[in-house]
């Protein structure tokens, strides 16, 4: 494993029949169910640490919920530290792994990520419009926003793992970005929903608009990366349908799916994952801002161009998180203030949109495969697209129809109390999305790229990638999505 | 693991089987039309606020 650009996350790991993708859907239901106890008046999550904008550090943290004010920001910190390493260490005991290796890496990586994020929440880095510099008292800023937090977590992890190798694997049992991500992607299902309740139509119409993204992602995007791979760089078909599946679907499960559906050696998918998500961090540190600067004025346009140009859902979802706060910043500077939230959906939707299918294409090509191309006697079975199916996405879907039934289809006085209980469970899918960003810098080790071998591997990627997937993903999403802008804030 | 791509570098170029041009043919093929029809989709049925 130390000759690879990257480590491959943990997330093959498993013990018996659970995996990190089960584990993800019981700690994401978890916390959604927690956060309704809210509903019936008892708020069982209000101590979660929030950190807000500052100048002052002693005033930066306290808890989400006014009731738990008596704990006060260490408290909080302590509590939702002490509460996520519980719940991870049990959910990594069950999955096998070193349960005091990780004890003592998480210590170290959620203090370095939410450090991270606290930073990110300095005034000079966070503050955007000049009426926040006035109530600040300051007279510049980066104008990152708050969430300029995720981008200084992933510098800390970039430094960690190109710096200081040998404590980026001293970490390792805790570097988990598809696990966190995971989590993140179930809460985030309650946030949709909440947001989409707003605005029924505006919402079905952007999930219909996510057929677009699966057509492009499966139909387009793989046949001619594939195609590039196998004629213009004469890789394999051991190679070429990881590689091409890494760069048009979703990173590192793709690349592992579809690898696994040919039979290719376990050590091809998991290379070529390191390089996607190699890339995908390369990606987050620059489309976004790109995005700020010529498509603010077409939110949900960006939105889709994140879910559909980054690879790995990790990166995706994260990307388009940072897309939302820069250009909501942005709009807000103009003058304009969007209901937050939307960009976020657009982004997760896509990305959701396109995972679902990884199981089936896993199993069309390993039909061919074993029937066709190297016919043998262990032929694909069609359990394999249930095996391949990613499961946290039934968390998602759970979560999202629960919630939307309970914001349009109950009581005026649950929907009216539904919102603040998801906020409360979208303060962990806030500090998973910290510990994913962390995670990914972590395992981005850019010195391994120049080693022999991965120069031709990396160029396929910079072809396909720059050549045309941003492009034609950024065509797609205008095409799909431009004209239409998220609701206006009340 | 880099010596795996060494190796693969070093190989001969596997040529195009039929099947893998019909894939590469068919999925692009579908692909665009079916973009085209859903272009046509949402063009009938824009984006509703």
């Amino acid at each position: 494993m130390s000759d690879i650009a990257v480590r491959p996350a943990t997330g093959v790991i498993s013990k018996g029949s659970l995996t990190e993708d089960w584990l993800a859907l019981v700690i994401g239901v978890l916390v959604f169910a927690l956060s309704l106890f809210s509903l019936g008046g008892f708020d069982l999550l209000g101590w979660a640490v929030t950190t807000s904008v500052y100048t002052d550090l002693g005033k930066a943290l306290a808890p989400v919920a006014k009731g738990y004010s008596s704990l006060g920001g260490l408290g909080s910190l302590a509590a939702t530290y002490a509460a996520l390493l519980v719940v991870l260490t049990a959910g990594v005991a069950a999955l096998g792994g070193d349960v005091r290796r990780f004890v003592l890496a998480f210590t170290v990586v959620f203090a370095i990520a939410y450090s991270s994020w606290i930073a990110g929440s300095y005034a000079y880095v966070a503050v955007v419009t000049p009426a926040d510099q006035q109530k600040f008292g300051i007279s510049w800023s980066l104008k990152l926003t708050n969430e300029g937090g995720f981008i200084v977590a992933l510098a800390a992890g970039l430094v960690i793992a190109n710096v200081f190798p040998r404590f980026a694997e001293w970490l390792k049992e805790a570097i988990r970005p598809e696990l966190y991500i995971k989590i993140a992607i179930v809460i985030l299902g309650a946030t949709i929903a909440v947001t989409a309740a707003g605005r029924l139509n505006l919402a079905s119409s952007i999930i219909l608009r996510g057929v677009a993204a699966i057509v492009e992602a499966y139909l387009i995007y793989w046949s001619v990366v594939y195609f590039v791979a196998r004629k213009w760089f004469g890789f394999s078909r051991e190679w070429s349908v990881p590689l091409a599946s890494g760069i048009s679907i979703c990173g590192v499960a793709a690349a592992i799916a579809t690898g696994g559906a040919i039979r290719a050696r376990p050590s091809v998918p998991i290379l070529v994952s390191s390089l996607v998500v190699v890339f995908a961090v390369v990606e987050i540190l620059i489309l976004p801002f790109l995005a700020q600067t010529f498509l603010w004025q077409e939110p949900l346009v960006a939105g889709a161009w994140m879910g559909l140009a980054i690879k790995t859902d990790g990166a995706a979802v994260a990307g388009g998180g940072i897309t939302e706060s820069l250009i909501l910043a942005k709009a807000a500077a103009e003058g304009i203030k969007y209901q937050p939230g939307w960009i976020l959906a657009t982004t997760a939707t896509v990305k959701v949109f396109i995972d679902i299918f990884i199981g089936i294409w896993a199993f069309i090509l390993g039909y061919i495969w074993t029937n066709h191309v190297t016919p043998r006697a262990d032929k694909a079975r069609a359990s394999e697209i249930w095996e391949r199916f990613p499961k946290f996405i039934l968390g998602f879907v759970a979560v999202f129809a629960i919630s939307l039934w309970l914001a349009v289809g109950t009581t005026p006085d649950i929907a009216k109390a539904l919102p603040a209980a998801a906020n409360e469970a979208n303060v962990f899918r806030v500090i998973f999305f910290i510990l994913t960003f962390f995670s990914i810098g972590v395992l981005s080790d850019f010195r391994k790229l120049w080693q022999d071998g991965f120069a031709k591997l990396a160029a396929v990627y910079v072809v396909s990638l720059f050549g045309f997937v941003i492009w034609v993903g950024l065509l797609i999403s205008w095409l799909f999505f431009s004209g239409f802008k998220p609701p206006l804030a009340s | 693991m880099s010596s795996e791509l060494n190796t693969e570098a070093a190989r001969e170029v596997e040529p195009l089987l039929p099947i893998e041009k019909k894939l590469i043919g068919y999925s692009l093929g579908l692909g665009i039309v079916l973009l085209v029809i859903l272009v046509a989709i949402n063009h009938l049925f824009p984006l509703t606020l």
